[in-house]
């Protein structure tokens, strides 16, 4: 169908639509004409990436001036897949619709094996990739500096995009790591060797080359060529790489050093924890390095191994993170912490020595991001409460908007199980954690559940450890024997291959009619990834409040940092971090209108306005009052009458005028007016 | 509604809030929306099937009961099993009533496999069967496959111009098979048998699979009223597939043979359908339907000769079948306010009260709802139609 968008014609390629489309639409319109950023939340399962990409492209045709790319990231493989799929869809759409031949040129990025070099990509008019391609200073470099500026950005399935930034800026450094540095500065001192003994010249034209300064890439960063790059910090292009590591020789010694020194430094036995400049100094006064030679220490090494032609890069990794450590330790003095643990928390006998050079500032590395992008738009399904994104990644968006699901029939049904049937509360709280009623009533609500939910149920648990203790005590109370009555029991594991085979095998129980609860944990793969439509997931229990867990000194570190800079306060930012991620996995379970499922609470804290209010609002709005702190059983009467009402004949003629819309049906006057209910500005 | 059965006492029923079922309308009354659904549900039920299709008269229906713990379940009074036989019993009645032409019923349950009743056209036996079976313990966890397994090879040895149907009553959410059900679907297929389902709990995925592909229905009950009708459905002749045999079948019409106790050449004789029954049954009779062809006697209708395998029926079983082919047209629904002529419903006499009237378009008669639903329930003929032509 086409659809007139504030004046803006959009091929919209099925027949019906979504009235939450139409107004997601209306407002992704606003941020391109503001030339600004964006902050949207619309449910999963509501056409969010065909909306994009429709509007997109067609304010691309329309202003191409204006818009000359699109840059799609997404979080996997498997997503970036289904980009490509719906892309296909509406330029097949494009086609049938106006006869002309396709100019559009689409990219996706995925792995090395599809990668294509040829020069032509540059000018795709939409690019598929992963959040990695832009965000790590690493690989950005190699895929991203030459995007053009009228570029929009869009990041899908966001949520999590403060800790991707965080991720791809911290260096983690252990013993290993060390090691294998040790054989790539052998290596490289060979190559040099022979290199000298063979091809003087070369060395000698490196070195003239530095000589004059990286004035070559100053000049493309200032004629707005590039895309700026964290680690390679303004002062450096300026500058000529000082004498001290300017011959190859030199600087292999220099590194050299460096290692030693880092070495030095993990052989400790109690916890170190420092800022950027202390280490600088202590560096300095210990092994005389200054911080100048330091700051050029990623960009030199590149050099070097441009100049040695070193085919493999992947050998190098362990010696290029050290020179990005280095890099960045010298660069910046606030946003960064180095702490460095003799042990690890589980096992505090065996010496494992790390240093986390933690970034605890989402903004840094997504700061060249929205400062060279004219528009950038953050969307998912759970980005709630909005306003707390722009203030950890700084920024300023246009529009802020959150996207109710409207039913023709509720689909989902949010309860809040505060009690068992003795009336003793529910919670994961730390102090009563461990007690046996709380185990025993969890279990309870498990095994009833178990009984009167068909095919698949998901369960999440706060984390690993306290997994493993609930099953071991359910397993001794003979609760676990009960519910294989009802249902297989299948228990995700820190181990990859174990939890997809654990997953496989799920899904084949659902499937035959056996019925499967899948045992998870929050943060887990499980809870990120992969989505139980339909019969996968008919119910998902959330076993307490997934609070990350809080006395790992990362954390302390970044909860201190945020209430410095940003004055958000410690509590409120690790409820905000439960609730988002409690959200992403009872979300699993809706994956469109047609699916249904329960959503299942199970903490008394829950009932709290300070957590229920962070929850998504097409979530929130589900839960009445009458479903906050209720008892095994009653949550047992509800859920029985949902799935009974939800089993009943659901055909696309109930959704049609309702949420499922026609051309015509879009366009009268009344459907208008409520559409401009569905989203809420925050 | 007046035949709703009876509720459970307030403190046996379930943990409801029937405050949320009430909703205001645009006026600010208040009306009973659910109910309203449903009964809008049931109307449009009536009038669905309508059209000219071909219809699988002859059926052989296999009823499979679940029998797993889970039918100890209270949320049927008194539980899902007795609750459900209750049931059972009418609806054995009932389709025998509208399926007058010979038809197969056969019970039995999930997992104990154990046959109630194993016999053709005859009501009584399998009500008896039902009886006996209230208050039997149920244990354990179901097999669909075993069940499908059982009840296939039974209906494959079927003439391909019969329907073969297998209703299944589940109540369990799981199933326990011994081997791969998708491959047993697949055959069940082949054979063009038909599954339905009832569920009693929830929407099971392979029972939607299942009924899917063989072509049956699957619903879900909502409370017992919403059962019962959920199993009327099933009372009604499915359409045949274009793809079933098409064949011409014998058939004998016996005369009842009523010999007086003074005439002197009656013989008192045995019922050949009675001989197998060794438990009960009546003795020695002196009339009867013979079989045109080879005389055996039978003392009730319908049934297939046990002598000469031919099928007997009566004529009136014929013509009862026959309003499945020709249903009695919708009536015309018009609202209160616009009807101007009488007030009261031709067939009860009662007032005109709901919002709704309903017009038949040969006739011109007025009903009210109840007696639409009556008249094409379970008369299928109007009868102020018959009454202007008996008077013709």
């Amino acid at each position: 169908m086409k659809l007139n968008i504030e004046g803006l014609l959009v091929y919209f390629p099925y027949d019906y639509i979504y009235p939450e489309q139409y107004s997601y639409m209306l407002e992704l319109k606003r941020t391109l004409d503001a030339k600004g950023h964006g902050v949207l939340e619309m449910p999963s399962g509501t056409g969010k990436t065909i909306s994009l990409l429709s509007l997109i492209v067609a304010y691309q045709k329309a202003y191409p001036l204006e818009v000359t790319k699109l840059i799609y990231c997404s979080r996997t493989v498997p997503e970036i897949e289904k980009v490509v799929e719906e892309l296909r869809k509406l330029m097949e759409f494009y086609t049938k619709e106006t006869g002309e031949k396709n100019n559009f040129l689409a990219l996706a990025l995925s792995s090395r094996k599809n990668l294509c070099i040829h020069p032509e990509i540059l000018h795709a008019n939409i690019v598929v990739y992963s959040y990695h391609y832009l965000l790590d200073p690493k690989i950005a470099d190699l895929v991203s500096k030459e995007l053009a500026k009228k570029s929009v950005v869009v990041f899908d399935e966001a949520h999590n995009i403060d800790n991707v930034c965080i991720d791809s800026m911290s260096v983690n450094i252990t013993r290993r790591t060390l090691d294998r540095c040790q054989t790539n500065v052998d290596t490289l001192q060979n190559t040099i060797q022979r290199i000298k003994e063979t091809d003087a010249a070369k060395l000698r034209e490196e070195y003239r080359r530095l000589v004059e300064g990286l004035k070559e890439a100053n000049v493309a960063r200032e004629t707005d060529i590039y895309l700026s790059n964290p680690v390679l910090p303004d002062e450096v292009l300026q500058e000529a790489i000082p004498g001290s590591i300017r011959t190859a020789e030199h600087f292999v010694g220099f590194l050299k050093r460096f290692l030693e020194y880092l070495k030095a430094r993990l052989r400790i036995h109690h916890v170190v924890q420092e800022s950027s400049p202390q280490f600088l100094k202590d560096i300095y006064e210990k092994v005389c390095i200054d911080r100048k030679p330091l700051r050029f220490c990623a960009e030199r090494l590149r050099s070097l191994l441009r100049t040695l032609e070193i085919a493999d890069i992947a050998d190098f990794s362990p010696i290029t993170l050290i020179s990005h450590f280095a890099t960045l330790v010298s660069t910046y003095s606030k946003g960064f912490t180095i702490i460095i643990e003799p042990f690890e928390d589980k096992t505090p006998t065996i010496a494992n020595p790390v240093l986390h050079f933690s970034c605890m500032d989402p903004s840094i590395a997504i700061k060249p991001v929205f400062e060279r992008f004219q528009s950038v738009v953050i969307t998912s399904g759970t980005l709630s409460p909005l306003d707390i994104y722009p203030r950890i990644l700084d920024f300023r968006p246009v529009t802020m908007a959150s996207f109710t699901m409207t039913l023709a029939r509720t689909c989902l049904c949010p309860l809040i199980v505060g009690r068992g049937n003795d009336q003793v509360a529910m919670s994961s709280k730390f102090e009563t954690r461990e007690d046996f009623a709380v185990i025993r009533n969890y279990g309870n609500l498990l095994l009833e559940m178990s009984a009167i939910v068909p095919d698949g149920i998901v369960a999440f648990f706060t984390s690993y450890v306290y997994m493993e203790n609930i099953v071991a005590s359910w397993y001794e109370q003979g609760i676990l024997e009960n519910i294989q009555r009802n249902k297989l029991i299948f228990i995700e594991t820190p181990d990859a291959a174990e939890t997809s085979m654990a997953l496989e095998k799920y899904q084949e129980a659902c499937e035959n009619g056996r019925g499967a609860i899948l045992l998870s944990v929050a943060r887990g793969k499980v809870s990120e990834g992969i989505d139980f439509v339909h019969h996968f997931g008919r119910a998902v229990i959330m076993f307490g409040v997934p609070y990350v867990y809080t006395q790992s000194r990362i954390l302390k570190a970044r909860l201190e940092y945020l209430r410095d800079q940003f004055q958000i306060r410690e509590n409120d930012f690790l409820t905000f971090d439960a609730m988002r991620h409690a959200a992403q996995c009872v979300g699993r379970a809706i994956r469109g209108k047609t699916d249904y499922g329960l959503m299942i609470f199970a903490d008394k804290r829950y009932a709290r306005a300070d957590k229920r209010g962070k929850l998504p609002r097409w979530i929130q709005e589900h839960i009445s009052d009458g479903s906050l702190n209720l008892t095994i059983d009653e949550t047992v009467q509800l859920s029985k009458h949902f799935l009974r009402q939800m089993a009943q004949p659901f055909r696309r003629e109930d959704q049609l005028g309702l949420s499922l819309l026609t051309l015509e049906q879009l366009q009268s006057e009344e459907m208008l007016e409520k559409i401009s209910q569905i989203a809420q500005q925050a | 509604m007046d035949e709703e059965p009876e509720r459970a006492k307030r403190w046996e029923g379930g943990y409801e809030r029937t405050w949320e079922v009430l909703k205001e309308d645009e006026s600010g009354s208040l009306k009973a929306t659910v109910e309203d659904i449903l009964f809008q549900a049931k109307r449009k039920r009536v009038f669905e099937s309508h059209g000219q299709v071909r219809l699988g008269m002859m059926r052989h229906l296999y009823v499979v009961i679940d029998s797993s713990r889970t039918m100890e379940d209270q949320d049927l009074k008194p539980n899902r099993l007795t609750s459900t036989l209750k049931l059972m019993e009418f609806f054995v009645e009932e389709y025998f009533d509208q399926n007058p032409i010979i038809g197969n019923v056969l019970l039995f349950e999930i997992n104990t496999f154990f046959y109630i009743c194993f016999d053709a056209g005859n009501p009584k036996k399998h009500v008896a069967a039902l009886k006996k079976a209230v208050g039997s313990t149920c244990l354990g966890e179901p097999s669909l496959y075993n069940a499908l397994n059982i009840a296939m090879q039974t209906l494959k040895h079927m003439p391909g111009h019969t329907s073969r149907e297998i209703l299944i009553i589940f109540s369990s959410l799981t199933t326990c098979d011994p081997a791969n059900i998708y491959e047993l679907i697949k055959t069940l297929k082949e054979l063009k048998i038909r599954v339905s389902v009832i569920g009693l709990s929830a929407e099971v995925r392979v029972c939607t699979i299942l009924t899917r592909e063989t072509g049956g229905s699957y619903n879900v009950i909502l409370d017992e009223s919403h059962f019962k009708e959920l199993l009327m459905l099933h009372v009604k002749p499915p359409p045949a597939s274009s793809s079933s045999e098409c064949s011409l079948i014998r058939m004998g019409f016996p005369q009842h043979i009523i010999a007086s106790v003074s005439d002197q050449d009656a013989k008192p004789s045995f019922s050949m359908s009675h001989l197998e029954s060794v438990d009960e049954g009546p003795g020695l009779t002196l009339g009867g339907y013979y079989c045109p062809q080879c005389r055996a006697k039978y003392t009730e209708l319908p049934v297939e000769c046990k002598v000469c395998g031919l099928t007997l029926v009566s004529a009136p079983h014929l013509a009862r079948s026959f309003h499945h082919l020709f249903p009695l047209d919708a009536f015309q629904e018009s609202p209160l306010e616009e009807h101007t002529g009488d007030r009261f419903c031709q067939a009860c006499q009662g007032e005109l009260k709901d919002k709704s009237v309903f017009t038949c378009p040969a006739c011109s008669s007025v009903f009210c709802t109840e007696c639409d639903l009556f008249i094409h329930d379970t008369l299928h003929c109007c009868p102020a139609c018959i009454h202007t032509q008996g008077a013709s």
